[in-house]
């Protein structure tokens, strides 16, 4: 599923990065890699979204989340 | 005193470069807690035992990629041999993510060490780390620092020194053994000879051009016989590019923690104003109102400087009298007093200002509120072009535009940071609301409330056409990013940091200010002198396209008061009264800047001579009019660009005559 279709203060692991080669490098730079954990933690609609992963809060433009697949974990 | 070696300060945003450079070199770099806010590469110096190293303090990015053209600059400045050794700088705090730099560094063969910097932030959160285990795996010095802390500073000395006489390199073994699950980067791998291309060695070369990297890739096609480039090439195509390399570093770096890697433990708590400023509901109003509270609280620390601008205006009197009294001529006299002493007083009443703002949003910043407005006001800004981040320049506005236009200076994006200042121009100033709704009582009464309406109406459509001028030409549609940004963590406010900032920003802001300032209006009082008291160049233009200016319903003194508004809105009124009391508006003009104007008849005479069309077409004239000559030079200094800052004045200057135009036909419908 797409990252923008997580619920609040659910968990996922991202399992894909799609996009052109800046955007590529921005999100990997930032910390959202394939396998990694993170946690949405505002998902409101005209907001960016904020996830939390690798002790950092980052706010991503819901665009830019288009390209980010992830799986949710059941916790 | 002998040359040591030059550093550089290399680091993921917010990892506190500018901090740790501004503590040694005692320069005055932009220091906040939000990503992003060194754009330029700025040189300093200090000595220590003896030696007089230099030091380069570096815009941040996440990476070494050739995204922009900093990170360009960057990495180019490092591996050209201009550093000696590199200082690597990470957010103990947030330690997974800001050692990517480390990462994307390792492979560059300038020596290097590691500093943990916001040890006492990772410490409050109970994070721990183990900074001998990290040293021993990278095989450079790393130590425990606080940037903050002036006591720590001995062992950023001894790192420094025991880099550079070890001349310490990062053991990359373990991140090449990582990179060789990547397909192709064998074959890329050993088909670059090393020193290809001077300072980088062939793995990182080899993973640049998996992240299709192009200044390095075109680099390396110069540099290499063809066959060997064409190899390349085939080796690289299908690749996975960024998303490979990246899961690497970071597979390397959770390595390199082991144990202290804390990441495992995903549970975020919001603070309390984390609760408020990202809520969907109030967050923006909450975020407004404290732009709000933080302009009217910037009048208290204000206050002294505005008092000493009021005692230089309270020296006019004696002085220009002592001067009469021993013989001065009646011009030198004029100018001292009418020119230089109520010029600082207007300074230093500015100054005051500036200072309150500085301070105030200084401290903001500083805890982090700042990186939350860019987050709430992303979106609106994106349909105007622009980013979250622009939002600031905008309410610092309301205030000072010279402020605004100053801000703007984080906008990383230069046609984004000409489109932001363009636009913070409609934000009518805080000398603009002093006058708008003291004219609007004069004539509409009660009435006035509307005026203030229509101009805060006015001042968003105005924004968002201007917005579709400009914005074509300053925003590609291709550098609309969206935000992917961090939010930083609050901090404690450190105030001496701040303080000392913020001084060294009113000095800088008094030097430039007075120049333009005593050049602007030596400039206009000579245009309005005459020694009959009567007359001037100024009087006899305002007369003679009195016939022209009527059509955009303003009379020639209300258009010279219009003219006056374009050097400083503080002036409009005072110029007003003057003309029409029939005064030496020379003297006038001066005055009005300062507050000394008297505008105590100032009502019956406007009732008498001025019609509420005519009211109401100046009110807008003066309100849309370009905002002041300190905004134009601050808009100059911003953009580098003499071209975009003409432009913006002649369509600020044509735009808010046609608003007067419309104001005055609509007023005289009505009245
Ligand atoms: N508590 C604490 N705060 C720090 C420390 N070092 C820096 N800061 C704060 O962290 C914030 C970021 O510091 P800067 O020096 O502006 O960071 P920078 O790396 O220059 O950031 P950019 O120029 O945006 O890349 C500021 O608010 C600093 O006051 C530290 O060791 N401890
Ligand atoms: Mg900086």
């Amino acid at each position: 599923m797409s990252l923008s279709e997580v619920k609040e203060n659910r968990e996922a692991l991202v399992s894909e990065v799609k996009g052109d080669t800046r955007f590529m490098s921005r999100i990997t730079s930032i910390g959202l890699t394939p396998g990694c954990r993170i946690r949405v933690v505002k998902n409101d609609k005209n907001r960016p979204m904020l996830v939390y992963s690798r002790d950092t809060m980052i706010a991503l433009n819901r665009k830019e989340c288009k390209g980010i697949t992830v799986e949710e974990v059941t916790a | 005193m002998s040359t040591g070696a030059t550093i550089a300060l290399l680091g993921q945003p917010n990892s506190g470069k500018s901090t740790l450079f501004n503590a040694l070199t005692g320069l005055r770099q932009h220091v906040g807690n939000w990503p992003g806010k060194t754009v330029e590469k700025k040189e300093g110096s200090f000595s220590y035992g003896g030696k007089e190293y230099r030091v380069a303090d570096l815009p941040g990015s996440y990476s070494l990629s050739a995204n922009s053209d900093e990170e360009v600059i960057t990495r180019d400045f490092i591996a050209s041999g201009e550093a000696d050794v590199v200082c690597i700088l990470a957010d103990s705090s947030q330690l997974q993510r800001s050692l990517f730099m480390l990462a994307d560094y390792a492979g560059i063969n300038v020596p290097c060490f590691l500093l943990l910097n916001m040890a006492d932030v990772a410490e409050d959160q109970g994070k721990k780390i183990d900074a001998k285990a990290i040293e021993e795996k990278l095989g450079i010095p790393v130590v425990p620092f606080s940037a903050t802390d002036i006591k720590s500073y001995d062992s950023f000395y001894k790192t420094l020194e025991k880099a550079l006489s070890k001349n310490s390199k990062i053991n990359v073994s373990d991140l090449a053994t990582q990179y060789e699950s990547i397909k192709g980067y064998q074959d890329i791998c050993e088909l670059i000879p090393e020193n290809a291309i001077e300072g980088y060695s062939p793995m990182w070369l080899a993973v640049k051009v998996l992240e299709k990297d192009e200044v390095v890739i075109a680099k390396l096609k110069n540099t290499l016989d063809a066959y060997t480039f064409s190899r390349i090439e085939e080796a690289a195509v299908n690749t996975s590019g960024a998303v490979a390399t990246g899961g690497c570093k970071f597979r390397w770096i959770d390595e390199l923690l082991g144990e202290t890697a804390s990441a495992k433990d995903n549970t975020v708590k919001l603070s309390g104003l984390d609760r408020i400023y990202i809520n969907k509901f109030w967050g923006k109003a909450a975020v407004i109102l404290t732009v709000l509270l933080g302009l009217i609280a910037s009048f208290i620390p204000a206050l002294p400087l505005m008092g000493v601008g009021e005692a230089v205006l309270a020296l006019k009197a004696p002085v220009m009298n002592g001067l009469s009294s021993i013989g001065c001529p009646e011009f030198i006299i004029l100018i001292i007093g009418d020119v230089i002493i109520q010029s600082f007083s207007y300074i230093f009443k500015m100054l005051g200002f500036v200072f309150g703002v500085t301070l105030v949003f200084g401290l903001l910043e500083e805890v982090g509120v700042m990186a939350r407005i860019s987050y709430v006001f992303d979106n609106t800004m994106g349909k105007l072009g622009l980013q979250g981040k622009s939002v600031m320049p905008f309410l610092v506005s309301f205030g000072c535009t010279m402020g605004g236009a100053a801000g703007a200076r984080v906008i990383d994006n230069w046609g984004q940071k000409v489109l932001t200042i363009a636009l913070a121009w409609a934000v009518p100033c805080g000398a603009a609301w002093a006058t708008i709704p003291m004219l609007a009582a004069i004539f509409f009464g009660p009435g006035a409330v509307g005026v203030i309406v229509a101009i805060l109406l006015t001042m968003l459509v105005h924004m968002w056409i201007t917005a579709k001028v400009f914005g074509g030409q300053l925003v590609k549609k291709e550098d609309r990013y969206g935000m992917i940004m961090e939010l930083p963590p609050y901090h404690k406010p450190k105030w001496g940091a701040l303080f000392r900032y913020v001084l060294g920003r009113t000095k800088e802001t008094f030097v430039r200010v007075t120049k333009v300032i005593l050049l602007v209006c030596g400039i206009f009082w000579l245009l309005s002198y005459s020694p009959s008291g009567n007359g001037g160049i100024l009087y006899s233009i305002g007369v003679a396209i009195e016939p022209v200016t009527k059509f955009f319903g303003l009379p020639w003194q209300l258009f010279l008061s219009y003219i006056a508004s374009a050097v400083g809105k503080e002036g409009a009124v005072g110029v007003i009264s003057a003309l029409y009391s029939g005064g030496s508006y020379g003297t006038a003009f001066t005055q009005a800047m300062s507050g000394g104007a008297d505008t105590s008849n100032l009502s019956s005479l406007l009732l008498a001579n001025v019609t509420k069309p005519e009211a109401l077409a100046f009110i807008f004239a003066m309100t849309f009019n370009m905002p002041c000559v300190v905004a134009l030079a601050a808009t100059f200094q911003e953009t580098h660009s003499a071209k975009w800052t003409a432009r913006i004045v002649i369509y600020y200057t044509v735009v808010s005559l046609i608003l007067a135009f419309i104001a005055y036909h609509i007023g005289m419908l009505i009245w």
